[in-house]
């Protein structure tokens, strides 16, 4: 992808970060032994990743578990020093300027809570007015607008606790950007969400962004980085595997569709170049995988139609969990 | 500075708000609290009340003692100790990603997510005690009234030293809550005078780890006695701190998050 120079926020250059784990079997023998001697496991979470992130981008981070994409948003939050390697976030180091750089920034941990539990996130709100020395006039505004697009301006008055997941989320989206920050890092912010709730998150999302806001997203609901991203990143074992645009990731694959069809007659073979049979439901009825680069689409139902007579037929986009799957394997 | 006084007080009410969300258990803490830290006090009540007592300690003077280790207990632990538990607990659980997130220096925002409302019961009963005890004693003379109050303070920054060391520790040790035990057992020694003790034992308490100026050191100015090694204990006690903030700052760095 080509950037403006001018406009980038982020810049990560061959940023690497390497643990050291203990590992050990389950035995109650294992246990034991590791009273006294541990196996150490030296794991690089990142190998050398490189990207740059222009303001207002909204990229999504996709990769399976363990694949490196929390340790780079903790890098890149200030919360983890690298291995090695170099990140700028709007000309700040982020580890070593955490202070002064984190007022910037907001942050959506899906599954950790910024709100205290017991009492109402309003409260929280306000002990972050005072961290973040928001002034009054400032924190009212951001308050009633938030809470107004986000619709809980009842809800933030009831304790954290009584919430739904959906309104504590919510509150968590609040509380992260009350300061408007330039920048804001989700990790997972839908996970467990119903279809209406991470609706409006997504909207919230959008709003915001177009009002400037950065948003690097780290999810593995597919349905949150094609409602959101034009941009997605992909990593796996710590390396990027695919850094471009949503539209690129899904023609990544290939000029290839998922063909639903049903016929009078009994199915051909089908086995010419460009067709996979994914599914052969009954001799009148399959699923396939079409390659259109080998065998042309208008050909392909042509000679079907000709062979065994169509009588149902239906073109699909590959979805984007195979091309995700394909990335990561 | 202005600021993190404002942060403070906000987050002091919504810690109290935090427990009135469970007054029964809140109201009933209070109370554990206090009785727990009235043992020792009792204890000392029934050995002068079967004739026994302290040498060279009358029952009053020895109340001043244990209340003043309330007094500094009741200062030290809600408002900078409850970092200790706060810490193992955030650590443990991958939360203090959360703190560092914050626009503030750590160690003051973990301070700030760690106060304890409930242990300000012993604050309250400290007092108490120690009016009971004042009261019952000749009166002390002006500048040993006045030297009492930075003495306290010197052995609330005492304390917060091991409130920094043990949370430190907790970064690279998580969920290391023996150590806060071990401790609370150890400065219980501190609720006794010093003199009871053999002459290894008070030379340690006075300037190897200097317990001894939690409170026998404040309650004895107060009281006018002598003290071996005053300077010494008081030079050692405010190096404490000093260490506990290198500590603690060092430990931090070996904070890796927890996965996911």
């Amino acid at each position: 992808m080509t950037l403006k120079e001018d406009t980038i926020s982020i810049v990560v250059n061959n940023l690497k970060k390497t643990f050291i784990t203990y590992t050990r079997g389950h035995t109650f023998r294992d246990a034991v032994k590791s009273l006294f001697k541990r196996q150490k496991m030296v794991v690089e979470a990142l190998k050398g990743i490189t990207f740059l992130v222009e303001q207002g981008e909204l990229t999504g981070f996709l990769g399976p578990n363990g694949a490196g994409k929390s340790t780079t948003l903790k890098i890149l939050t200030g919360v983890l020093f690298p291995t090695g390697g170099d990140a700028s976030v709007l000309g700040y180091i982020p580890w070593k300027h955490r202070k002064k750089y984190v007022s910037h920034i907001g942050a959506v941990f899906g599954q950790k809570s910024q709100l205290i539990w017991d009492i109402p996130p309003l409260d929280s709100f306000y002990l972050n007015r005072a961290i973040y020395d928001i002034d009054t006039g400032k924190f009212d505004h951001n308050l009633n607008s938030m809470t107004e697009m986000l619709g809980v301006r009842d809800l933030i008055r009831k304790p954290t606790r009584e919430l739904s997941l959906g309104e504590r989320m919510k509150c968590e989206f609040i509380m992260a950007m009350l300061h408007d920050p330039k920048i804001v890092f989700l990790d997972e912010p839908t996970i467990g969400l119903d279809v209406l709730a991470k609706d409006k998150i997504r909207e919230f999302i959008l709003e915001k962004n177009k009002l400037g806001v950065t948003f690097i997203l780290t999810t593995h609901d597919l349905d949150d980085v094609e409602h959101l991203a034009r941009r997605v990143i992909v990593i796996n074992h710590g390396e990027i595997v695919f850094d471009d645009s949503m539209e690129r990731l899904k023609s990544h694959m290939g000029n290839k569709k998922i063909v639903h069809v049903t016929t009078q007659k009994n199915l051909p073979p089908l086995n010419e170049a460009g067709i996979t049979v994914s599914n052969r439901i009954s001799e009148f009825e399959a699923e396939l995988e079409l390659d259109m680069s080998q065998m042309k689409l208008n050909r392909f139902i042509e000679d079907l139609n000709k062979a065994s007579t169509i009588s149902d037929l239906s073109i699909e986009q590959l979805p984007i969990e195979r091309i995700i799957k394909e990335l990561y394997a | 500075m202005t600021g993190n006084v404002r942060i403070y007080i906000q987050a002091f009410k919504l810690a109290f708000a935090r427990r009135m969300a469970y007054r029964g258990d809140f109201l009933f803490s209070c109370v554990l609290t206090l009785l727990y830290e009235s043992v020792i006090p009792l204890v000392t009540v029934l050995i002068y009340g079967s004739g026994y007592s302290f040498p060279g300690w009358g029952f009053y003077e020895v109340l001043a003692i244990q209340s003043a280790f309330m007094l500094a207990r009741g200062l030290a632990y809600p408002t900078l100790f409850g970092m200790v538990i706060t810490t193992i607990e955030l650590v443990k659980n991958g939360q203090f990603d959360l703190l560092l997130l914050k626009p503030r220096s750590i160690l003051f925002i973990t301070i700030a997510t760690g106060i304890e409302t409930e242990d300000l019961s012993t604050l309250l009963g400290g007092a108490v005690l120690f009016t009971i005890a004042v009261c019952n004693l000749p009166p002390a003379g002006l500048l040993n009234a006045l030297l009492f109050i930075p003495l306290l303070l010197c052995s609330v920054a005492f304390l917060f030293s091991f409130a920094l060391l043990m949370a430190g520790s907790s970064f690279k040790w998580v969920g290391n809550y023996r150590l806060y035990e071990i401790f609370s057992t150890v400065t219980q020694f501190a609720s006794y005078p010093l003199s009871i003790f053999p002459s290894p034992m008070r030379a340690a308490f006075s300037f190897v780890v200097p317990i001894a100026v939690i409170a026998f050191i404040p309650a004895s100015v107060l009281l006018g006695h002598s003290i071996e090694f005053l300077l010494l204990s008081i030079g050692t006690s405010l190096l404490f701190p000093v260490l506990g903030l290198l500590y603690w700052h060092k430990m931090l760095r070996n904070y890796t998050s927890a996965g996911g």
